[in-house]
């Protein structure tokens, strides 16, 4: 895809051309056709093209309804900012447009004015007045914040990014400004866990994990490094040979968005979900909710019209990776074995 | 002198020209002694690239606003609006980032270096100000692994690694001390063969670099190179390709063959294997193998191809000694088994005990405010001190500018000056320093030492301390996990030690002295722990001296080392009559806390009873 760069235009790898990692894929692509579950951790050794599948992203994401030139994407039916909510009073009602969601990336040298706001001393200096300038959480709004290792990200940092994240809004104090705006984004992070662990309350944060590791068979290599240098010699014939299966993802996306609603949860499938959750001694209902979700998610996009057992299944495992209790060092494939005897259990 | 003056160490002048004509390859590490040219070679490659090519050596004190760029604070109290002043990420667009001794620098800082590189794009969102731009550039940086070590993951990023060995040949040197005085003697080019055009030569390379064809057996061959030689993730196979592709070129040729792979194949992959899964595959096939070893061997000597490629790519492990770890997989011991972790439990509090109260004070990592102007600025504050906040000022002052009647220039007054509050981590780093000799396997107490090990583990883990691990056997010590915050990994490297051979308690005692030592020098806040689990039968010395003596010497160093606490843990099964005590002679030494693997165990009631009474005492 093209994407604006200060007038140069900047090339992105589509999403369809990369080879393999489906489960990575697969959790990105719930995320968007449902916003509420939560986001995703990709987790995995270097270069497995985990920063190149959530750039890619963008390009199939659809658009939202929101308020019209609200730098918040307030949604005119939901929790709206200070400034929408003084424009619904004197003008008592608000006008939406239709916008694309976008995917912010959050650097890892991020100041604390820009992630929350802060005075904008520009317009200070003209007028003399206090006026809010919005920073990364309010574009995230409704919009994909990705953080490329996540774990490297300084502790300030995370305790701001925790707090709106649990609130779904953000709350500024500062100089002399009191703002409030929602901040409800779709957090995506990949990480390598060799270079450091993750905080507990930051990883209970991410709806779905996923673990991603290099491919292994050499043909799905060789065709790697096909497209790489394909890409690479000619990016702009790599995206057009590209551009109708790309178109027919998003269109894909989109109608599971659409049918999302229409696909109902009965009590079998949460009397299996629980089922799941409780046999593996998780804490709280965050799991239970989860699962239903994407498994909901995953039977739209699968175009069904009744969730399944291995749409379950599949939801739990992306689901319940990162959540298992296990002593600090049990080794990750432990974890899994056990998860992965429940849910094949269930088939049985 | 110019770059083709420049004598020896040809891989790593084609590791530069190759950079030079596709900066695809990713960059170059050069790894070697102090002294041995590395950094001359670097500013020389200056040479090889177009004029006005952007060339910027990073000082290791940088800090992030130079770095990543940031307010200008004359032009923005001049002119009333923001101004941005560039980052050093954004002058060496299209150029050259040199770092000397990158091992040096503060981790945050190579973090930072990496995601821009990665992303070829730096994104700002410092100090009120937002932008993005292009950022291109070819990593070139030097390290001496004496001053320790890069980790992994960091290895990984550069394209290329070369290993800087002194130059042996007497006509060499020659050569080195004829061309460092040319004035003094007629120099004649050679060398590659290059002469005065090279800089020509690489643009030519970089417009024909794209019609240079690639088969599909060689993407094949590429694909099974990676694979054969656990490389972890793909980067490997696009960098050998980049490399094999601008190799072509430089030659040239039209179409890359399975030899030009062959020739970059050292310099790509040196770097990237993954160790501990080559050695246990190693391990494997060296039991499998152990009648026919001598025809092997023989073999291996015929084959000199093969055997340079070895030879390379086992130097190439990097983490100090990890050459010899390598080679001594190979060699045969008939004592050498690996043991299981035992049981695994609950450690009474035991680590860090000199600063545990400020520790619980504030979560669990230790900060302090910094006092000098290192660190990361967290928040301004409104304290008299000289780092003022240009942001934070900035944004006091402005609402006033009308009222005070500002003209041209920005009326700022003391009451709007803020400061920089800064913070640095303290780091804990708990330095295990685990006993691998054959006396340990007795009775499998490396099974329940293992166990031990995995318990303290939990503990740092918990306490979220850095660790680090450190075996001796044999005839020596070698740092098995350099300081990571990864425990995970430690588990890991915990699980495969294994057990054989004398004890040179000495020599593992000195491997944790100098890694001390190094991580001082990099992060002088930090704190040490270092945990020596052995049954202190010392018995294999490193000098001339006799292993009593030896370890007096070392045992007076430990002492000296300051913020570093010692406890020992005594492996020595205590249960049996004859019991020798060594360790705890060794714990009076260097002034060690001493336990036996019994009383590491935590004492749930007396650990309560304790609680309690500081509760009520306020203790």
């Amino acid at each position: 895809m093209e994407e604006k760069d200060g007038g140069s235009l900047r090339m992105i790898f589509p999403f369809t051309a990369i080879v393999g990692q489906e489960e990575m894929k697969i959790g990105l692509i719930l995320n968007v056709i449902d916003p509420s579950i939560g986001g995703l951790l990709i987790m995995g050794e270097k270069g497995t093209a985990k920063s190149t599948a959530v750039r890619a992203l963008a390009e199939l994401l659809p658009e939202i309804e929101a308020v019209k030139e609200c730098p918040f994407n307030c949604d005119s039916d939901g929790f709206l900012c200070n400034q929408c909510r003084e424009t619904l009073g004197s003008e008592g009602h608000l006008h939406s447009e239709r916008k694309k969601m976008k995917v912010l990336e959050l650097p890892l040298g991020i100041t604390e004015d820009r992630l929350i706001g802060t005075l904008d001393i520009e317009h200070a200096l003209k007028k003399g007045e206090k006026r809010f300038e919005p920073g990364i959480l309010a574009s995230a709004n409704r919009n994909f914040l990705y953080v490329d290792e996540v774990n490297l990200l300084e502790d300030h940092i995370v305790d701001l990014l925790l707090d709106s994240a649990a609130m779904g809004v953000n709350t500024v104090e500062r100089e002399g400004i009191s703002f409030m705006h929602p901040a409800r984004f779709i957090l995506v992070g990949t990480m390598n866990p060799e270079e450091g662990d993750l905080r507990p309350q930051l990883l209970d944060r991410f709806g779905l994990c996923v673990r991603v590791v290099s491919i292994q068979d050499k043909g799905e290599r060789m065709e790697i490094l096909r497209r790489k240098a394909a890409f690479d010699s000619n990016p702009g014939d790599f995206l057009m040979a590209r551009s109708s299966e790309q178109r027919d993802l998003a269109g894909k996306i989109v109608r599971a968005k659409d049918r999302l609603n229409s696909i109902r949860i009965t009590d079998d499938i949460l009397g299996k979900i629980v089922d799941i959750t409780s046999s593996l001694n998780l804490d709280g209902h965050r799991p239970d909710i989860v699962i239903m979700k994407s498994a909901r998610a995953l039977s739209a996009f699968r175009e069904k019209d009744t969730i399944e057992q291995d749409d379950i299944k599949d939801a739990a495992s992306l689901s319940l990776s990162h959540r298992l209790k296990r002593l600090p060092f049990e080794d990750i494939g432990n974890e899994n074995k056990k998860m992965q005897s429940i849910l094949w259990g269930m088939q049985a | 002198m110019r770059f083709p003056d420049f004598v020896g160490h040809e891989d790593a002048k084609l590791a530069l020209i190759l950079n030079a004509i596709d900066p695809n390859c990713g960059g170059v590490l050069f790894v070697g002694e102090r002294g041995s040219g590395k950094s001359t070679l670097s500013r020389l490659f200056k040479d090889v690239l177009p004029e006005g090519t952007p060339f910027i050596e990073l000082p290791l004190n940088i800090t992030e606003d130079v770095l990543l760029g940031g307010i200008d604070l004359e032009e923005t109290i001049q002119s009333g609006r923001k101004v941005f002043q560039h980052g050093i990420l954004d002058r060496a667009h299209s150029g050259i980032i040199y770092i000397d001794d990158v091992n040096l620098l503060s981790p945050e800082i190579i973090a930072l270096i990496l995601q821009v590189q990665g992303r070829g794009e730096n994104i700002i969102e410092r100090e009120g100000l937002t932008l993005r731009h292009t950022s291109r550039f070819i990593l070139l940086a030097s390290m001496n692994p004496e001053e320790g070590t890069l980790s992994p993951h960091l290895l990984d990023h550069f394209g290329m690694c070369v290993l800087w060995e002194r130059l042996k040949e007497t006509f060499e040197r020659i050569e080195v001390v004829k061309k460092a005085a040319p004035e003094v003697f007629v120099c004649n080019d050679k060398g590659m063969g290059i002469d005065g055009g090279l800089k020509e030569k690489v643009l030519v390379c970089r417009s024909i670099l794209k019609d240079i064809t690639l088969t599909d057996e060689i993407r094949g061959y590429i694909a099974r190179l990676c694979i054969e030689n656990y490389v972890s993730g793909h980067r490997g196979d696009l960098f050998l390709f980049y490399a094999c592709r601008a190799y072509a070129t430089f030659y040239g040729y039209k179409e890359v063959t399975k030899k030009h792979v062959d020739e970059v194949l050292p310099l790509v992959l040196l770097h990237r294997r993954r160790i501990l899964q080559q050695m246990e595959k190693e391990e494997h096939r060296h039991d499998e193998k152990k009648p026919s070893e001598q025809r092997s061997e023989k073999h291996e000597q015929n084959d000199t191809k093969t055997d340079r490629n070895d030879e390379n790519t086992s130097v190439g492990s990097m983490g100090e000694g990890l050459k010899d770890f390598e080679n001594r997989t190979r060699e045969s011991h008939p004592r050498e088994e690996v043991f299981e972790l035992g049981d695994v439990f609950k450690t009474r509090r035991i680590v860090f005990r000199k600063d545990r109260a400020d520790r619980s004070a504030s979560g669990r990592r230790t900060k302090t405010k910094s006092k000098d102007k290192g660190g990361r600025y967290v928040k301004s504050v409104m304290k008299t001190r000289n780092d003022i906040a240009i942001d934070a000022t900035l944004r006091a002052a402005a609402p006033f500018q009308k009222i005070r009647g500002r003209k041209e220039m920005l009326l700022i007054h003391d009451e709007d000056l803020r400061f920089k509050q800064r913070e640095k981590k303290m780091g804990h780093l708990a330095v295990f320093v685990v006993d691998g000799s054959g006396s340990m396997g007795a009775q499998r107490r490396m099974a329940e030492t293992k166990g031990a090990i995995q318990s303290l583990l939990m503990d740092c883990y918990q306490k979220r301390d850095m660790v680090s691990m450190i075996v001796f056997r044999k005839e020596k010590a070698e740092v098995v996990l350099p300081p990571t915050s990864s425990v995970e990994n430690a588990s890991k490297r915990l699980r495969e030690i294994p057990v054989g051979g004398k004890t040179p308690l000495a020599a593992g005692l000195l491997e944790a002295y100098k890694l001390i030592k190094r991580v001082m020098f990099k992060s002088p806040q930090t704190r040490f722990l270092v945990m020596l689990i052995t049954d202190g039968r010392a018995n294999q010395s490193i000098s001339e001296e006799p292993v009593g003596e030896e370890m007096e010497k070392i045992s007076q160093l430990l002492r000296e080392l300051r913020f570093t606490d010692y406890i020992v843990v005594d492996t020595e099964d205590k249960s049996r009559f004859i019991k020798t005590d060594f360790a705890r002679e060794v714990a009076s030494q260097i002034g060690a806390d001493y336990y036996t693997i019994d009383n590491l165990k935590a004492d749930y009631l007396s650990d309560i009873i304790k609680s309690r009474k500081t509760e009520k005492f306020g203790v």
